[in-house]
């Protein structure tokens, strides 16, 4: 039994394609202003990578802010929904799954069984998601890639108050005034990002095993600000920005028949 | 005309907060917002249609009734013109039993325009709870038919926005304010709001001229206690497998804030028996194993607050709210005034009970602080069997948000879900409100599968 699940971010489409629990193939597009092609370019290479046709699919199901937009597909779940899936699946101890992506954080509960049992999305903020890191890294002319290794150099902390982007590049630019470091000022900006992050995990409750996903996951700054938060290890798995559409392919295959 | 006029000359140079706006904007503004609220109304009306499988016919009255631009207004006008008085208020605090003792019309004159929010803005800072700035907003453009025909306001000083809306709103019309104890448990608290309520039935008999007697008293009191009971006979009918919709509910227990009170009774019995009839039937309004839903929170004011409601009952998954802890809908009646003896004093002591110590509101507290509110809560869960509960909130009300984390430790003790949901008067953001309104549904209906 093979199945798909799509992934329709704020900024980028995500497609993976599983048999048997075992992950097929992998894709990417930018989501861009005709999200609905940008879904089907991104199957159309997940589908050419793993060698084989759409009519081979035995059901995809969509998820994400843009799930809609997948006209393909069979079935949809929430984002949440997924994500509790694709964690247990990967992590079996995992309790609280967490999502940073570009423009939005999420968090949920789950069981063994990767059912949700509660969660919680910040509460429009953008402060604690991804395009934060982006618009900061503006502000120090550091590229976003360049921005986790930069704050790991940081010998102390410089808090900032960020309860937004705008005002979060204010309050960089003080920092920069006082001339503080690149390394401290970006710091400083994961700090501020985890704060709200971790802010939002505390009202759910933390219930261990912890699992980190979305691409932000990948930023290594970024992590290690959320673990002194969150003050405990953190699982990742080995590509967090595919853990949707991973959830949504394991959902596709309970939906089959 | 001539009031506009009249105002005009009046109270221009006084206004202490409100700054001039040209007729021409006025106008301007005035009927675009109206033009675009008929529009919104009846396009819900359409949608609450359209929703449930098996819509009472009773509901073409409540339908009707809805259209804040129409039978009402005039019937108010006709009122208005034959000498009566209209006393507007803002709260489900409001004696509405004194006012119908002297012969006035009590109106709930809280603004659910969107749109008009951003004029209140020229006003107060973005900050300040969207149905305050809404409120400011229709008045300075006469939006509201209701709050415009009001000779005088009943304002209850429930909280920070309330308080402040009282003097802004006094740039109008005359505001009567109602100060609230903020513990009500107290001999000293249940002292002060009788004078309270003493102190606003002479302003009632000074604006109309009528002595509230005894007759008067309870004649209004058995006309509420009539409406209350047709109130709760809905609630209690909501309670089993799903006969109506709760949107259609929240319409029929939403007007009683603007209908005459008599025949909404009338209405809504007619209603409840049509009810029962689909009771026997098994003629349900969307299939009994839809996720039951109870919203509570920040109140939502008919027309654009539907905004929540419409998200749930239309999701896919769908929803459906069989129960409310609103002070615009389940609470409004929810507690009758028990009167033991008829005396003048008797009646009084029975109305400062039934609005004080039956309210949940978050501006109470006590050494328990509002414990009130989660037994009411757990109460209506097991009542109408309840699988989760939407926490409703518009950034800017304080005291619904801080209330919280409370209502969900309580929660989380009986294991009932409740999502936290914060909004503002705004469209823009019903994707955002939709994708977490389903998520939490699928949640709801995956624990039903279990």
């Amino acid at each position: 039994m093979i199945t798909a699940g799509i992934d329709v971010g704020t900024q980028s489409v995500k497609v993976v394609l599983v048999k048997d629990r075992n992950v097929l193939s992998r894709s990417k597009a930018f989501s861009g202003f005709d999200p609905s092609k940008s879904v089907d370019e991104a199957c159309s290479e997940a589908l050419k990578l793993a060698g084989l046709t759409s009519a081979e699919i035995d059901h995809s199901t969509a998820t994400g802010s843009g799930m809609k937009m997948a006209l393909s597909a069979d079935s949809t779940v929430s984002m949440m929904g997924a994500m509790a899936k694709s964690a247990v699946t990967l992590f079996s101890s995992a309790r609280t799954v967490i999502d940073v992506g570009a423009e939005e954080a999420r968090a949920v509960k789950c069981d063994d069984r990767g059912v949700m049992l509660d969660f919680v999305v910040n509460e429009r903020c953008a402060a604690g998601a991804g395009a934060f890191i982006e618009a900061m890294g503006r502000a120090l002319e550091v590229k976003l890639e360049e921005m986790g290794p930069l704050a790991l150099q940081a010998e102390r902390a410089s808090p900032i108050n960020a309860s937004c982007v705008i005002f979060g590049e204010s309050d960089v630019v003080t920092l920069i005034h006082r001339q503080e470091s690149k390394p401290e000022i970006a710091r400083a900006v994961f700090d501020a990002m985890a704060d709200r992050v971790s802010s939002m995990i505390f009202r759910l409750g933390l219930t261990p095993d912890v699992v980190l996903v979305g691409g932000v996951a990948k930023d290594v700054g970024f992590v290690a600000s959320l673990k002194r938060k969150l003050g405990i290890e953190i699982l990742i798995p080995d590509h967090p920005e595919y853990a949707g559409a991973l959830g949504a392919a394991l959902i596709a295959a309970g939906r089959v028949r | 005309m001539n009031e506009k006029q009249d105002m005009k000359n009046k109270s221009e140079p006084q206004r202490r907060y409100v700054p001039d706006m040209s007729q021409r904007e006025i106008d301007e503004l005035q009927n675009l917002i109206q033009l675009n609220s008929r529009k919104i109304i009846g396009d819900y009306i359409e949608r609450m249609k359209k929703t449930s499988l098996n819509r009472p016919a009773e509901m073409s009255y409540f339908d009707d009734i809805a259209d804040l631009f129409g039978r009402r207004q005039r019937e108010l006008q006709e009122a208005k013109q034959s000498g009566k008085k209209i006393i507007g208020y803002f709260c489900a605090f409001a004696p509405i039993e004194l006012i119908l003792a002297a012969d006035a019309i009590p109106v709930r004159v809280n603004s659910g325009w969107y749109d008009a929010a951003k004029i209140g803005d020229r006003v107060v800072p973005v900050e300040v709870c969207p149905m305050i700035r809404s409120t400011i907003g229709a008045k300075m453009i006469s939006l509201s038919p209701f709050l415009e025909m009001s000779d005088a306001l009943i304002s209850l000083l429930t909280c920070d926005g309330m308080t402040k809306l009282s003097e802004i709103l006094g740039d109008f019309k005359p505001v009567w304010t109602m100060p609230l104890p903020r513990i009500k448990d107290s001999k000293q608290s249940l002292r002060f709001w009788n004078d309270e309520l003493k102190a606003t039935k002479t302003n009632i008999e000074k604006l109309t001229g009528i002595k509230i007697d005894k007759k008067r008293l309870r004649n209004s009191i058995e006309l509420v206690q009539k409406a209350t009971k047709a109130f709760r006979r809905l609630q209690e009918l909501r309670k089993g497998p799903p006969v109506i919709m709760g949107r259609d509910a929240m319409l029929v227990n939403q007007s009683f804030m603007w209908d005459e009170i008599g025949r909404w009774t009338e209405k809504t019995e007619a209603l409840c028996d049509e009810l029962e009839k689909r009771v026997e039937q098994k003629a349900w309004a969307c299939p009994p194993d839809t996720p039951r839903v109870l919203v509570t929170g920040t109140p939502m004011i008919w027309p654009d607050n539907w905004k929540l409601p419409s998200l749930v009952e239309e999701a896919s998954p769908q929803g459906v709210l069989v129960a409310d802890e609103l002070c615009s809908s389940d609470r409004i009646l929810n507690d009758p005034v028990g009167v033991d003896e008829w005396t003048m004093d008797d009646m009084f002591k029975s109305i400062s009970e039934r609005y004080l110590m039956a309210s949940t509101c978050p501006c109470f507290t006590s050494a328990d602080g509002n414990e009130d509110r989660i037994n009411w809560l757990i109460n209506k869960i097991k009542d109408a069997n309840v699988a989760g509960v939407i926490y409703y909130v518009v950034r800017g009300c304080m005291l619904y948000a801080m209330e919280y984390s409370r209502v969900k430790k309580a929660l989380d003790k009986i294991s009932v879900p409740v999502y936290y949901l914060d909004t503002e008067y705004t469209r823009e953001d019903v994707g955002q409100m939709k994708t977490r309104v389903e998520a939490f549904l699928e949640m709801l209906a995956a624990r039903v599968d279990f």
